[in-house]
């Protein structure tokens, strides 16, 4: 990077179901007001906001503008960004660029959702090709049980292995004041529970959350200067897969699909030859148990079609020796224009140590974070507590 | 003096946009295959060599321009699958599908790409399974109008077992 670049304040709002009490703006600025306070900074040091959520969701265009008052961007450069499930991680890289390129010092990026105000099924059905495929458009559900069904087919996993992810996210989440379903299950409810779309029961998805998150990031300097934590962002990408091929739901494709593309360049900038050991916490974005076990091995935690025995060995559990999702994740907390900004947030009180009751019990150094968003592409970060790290 | 109420208002509301999609050049000659003479086609790209449906002018991979047509079967291979519990809309109908059924993504001989569409038969896991040879059920012919709705469903292929 041209300059290097820190996360120096966060914040997030509680994330619940409902959330009339308050409407977008004031839910936005809910979490612009705690990542200020965390930075100990003034709306008026801010040079740049970015802001995003999913296109239409809550029945708006242009959230950018007639929430103005709510970010802190009156009078100031900022840019909307939507692009799906990955845009908080989108806004992220783009803060990124814009501080490393030396153009902004201090840029405040803010995801939100309000999945109560709109029909996300009907407004994510859009996605699809109006002439080719729309008809069947089963929501995200519908893929994610395909997604499942081909994993099983292929590896011989058993319903019980998604129901351990379901049941570590919701446990984790009990540990996260912040998060929206904090359940205390076990795996025999999760495979109790009412089946959506086989292999999908009601435990194995993500609820639809309302929340915001708010970060602030800032150049070398500044963060020396202003910040006692600084968090270090050492490398990003971002791969997109093409629409219509098999991809995530073919989990033995041999394609070079976006997931495994962009986890293997990430590896190469920094030089990192086995990411389990490398990194000390994971926050991966698994709007679905499914996704979880495949991200394993996308990420090469594992080798392909072992992701299912290391849920069952309980690597990846909190105290385990790859944590992944301590916060609980998105299986836990989906506002999705926020839940790609969660993960960094989320990595980044890791590495501080500020996580709290979710904190991982040894040092967290090292963090990697993954977003997702339909058509399948991704946005990844690698963060650290020193830029030595 | 304006009160404080604990009185939160929401107000429902319904927004009904039409549009108007153009198929373009690639998209409305396989449509117009499909709709007059029943059959399917992708193109093949002259790099990678993938046989891309539905048919698209340039390769993602490669960004080249794909020229080659090729008749796909009307049989495939069930790549993944779901029973669906939901009672989902189709969002170009407004019509709820009736759970549960049963869709899949079925790679067609010949192509590299799948297409995702219901599958005609019980939602029973002891009957479907990935790998499964399914064939194409057409609409007839004079009530085709040149979208995926011209197919009907799927159909497994008569005379298979599951494999234990």
């Amino acid at each position: 990077m041209k300059r290097n670049v820190a996360i120096i304040g966060g914040g997030q709002t509680y994330h619940k179901a409902r959330r009339h009490d308050v409407d977008q703006a004031e839910l936005v600025n809910e979490a612009v007001r705690a990542a200020l306070a965390d930075a100990d900074m003034t709306i008026d040091e801010i040079d740049l906001v970015l802001l995003g959520n999913m296109e239409f969701f809550e029945g708006v265009h242009m959230t950018d503008c007639w929430l103005v008052h709510g970010t802190g961007a009156y009078g100031r450069p900022g840019l909307k960004i939507t692009t799906g499930g990955t845009v908080g991680a989108t806004m992220v890289c783009a803060g990124i660029h814009h501080v490393a390129s030396g153009l902004f010092d201090k840029v405040l990026c803010i995801g939100f959702e309000k999945q109560e105000e709109g029909d996300t099924g009907a407004i994510l059905s859009g996605v699809a090709h109006p002439l080719w495929g729309r008809s069947m458009a089963g929501a995200a559900v519908g893929y994610f049980a395909m997604m499942g069904s081909s994993y099983m087919a292929a590896w011989g996993a058993k319903e019980e292995h998604s129901a351990m992810v379901a049941v570590k996210a919701r446990q984790n989440a009990r540990k996260n004041k912040y998060a929206h379903l904090k359940l205390d299950i076990t795996i025999e409810d999760a495979l109790n529970s009412r089946m959506l779309s086989y292999p999908i029961r009601m435990l194995d998805m993500c609820p639809a959350s309302n929340g915001a998150c708010a970060v602030i990031l800032a150049d070398e300097k500044t963060a020396q200067k202003r910040s006692k934590k600084p968090v270090w962002f050492r490398a990003m990408d971002t791969a997109h897969n093409e629409q219509f091929e098999l991809d995530w739901r073919d989990v033995k494709t041999e394609r070079p699909i976006f997931s495994k593309v962009c986890a293997s360049r990430m590896y190469k900038k920094l030089g990192v030859t086995n990411p389990a050991e490398h990194f000390d916490v994971f926050e991966i974005y698994e709007p679905a148990t499914w996704a979880e076990l495949v991200w394993y091995e996308d990420l090469g935690l594992c080798g392909p079609g072992e992701g299912f025995k290391m849920i069952e060995k309980g690597m990846t559990n909190i105290d385990g020796p790859i944590p992944v999702n301590p916060s609980g994740g998105v299986l836990s907390t989906n506002c999705i224009g926020a839940s790609a900004m969660l993960r960094i947030w989320e990595a980044a009180l890791q590495i501080r140590g500020d996580a709290g009751e979710h904190q991982v019990p040894k040092e967290v150094r090292r963090a990697f974070t993954t977003a997702y968003g339909g058509t399948n592409w991704t946005v990844m970060t690698a963060l650290s507590k020193t830029l030595d790290d | 003096m304006i009160k404080k109420t604990d009185e939160q208002i929401s107000i429902p509301m319904v927004v009904d946009v039409p549009f108007e999609f153009a198929a373009g050049q690639y998209l409305s000659r396989a449509l117009t295959e499909l709709r007059d003479n029943g059959k399917f086609f992708g193109v093949k790209c002259p790099k990678c060599g993938r046989v891309q449906l539905p048919p698209r002018i340039v390769c993602a991979e490669c960004h080249v321009k794909n020229e080659e047509w090729v008749e796909l079967g009307l049989e495939g291979k069930l790549k993944a699958f779901t029973i669906m519990y939901l009672p989902l809309t189709d969002p170009t109908t407004g019509k709820p599908h009736n759970p549960p059924f049963v869709y899949g993504s079925v790679q067609l001989d010949g192509a590299t790409s799948v297409l995702d569409h219901l599958v005609s038969m019980e939602p029973d896991l002891d009957k479907i399974w990935v790998g499964m040879r399914l064939r194409i059920i057409l609409r007839p012919p004079q009530e085709r109008i040149g979208d995926l709705s011209d197919i009907l469903y799927f159909e497994p292929l008569p005379g298979q077992k599951k494999p234990a």
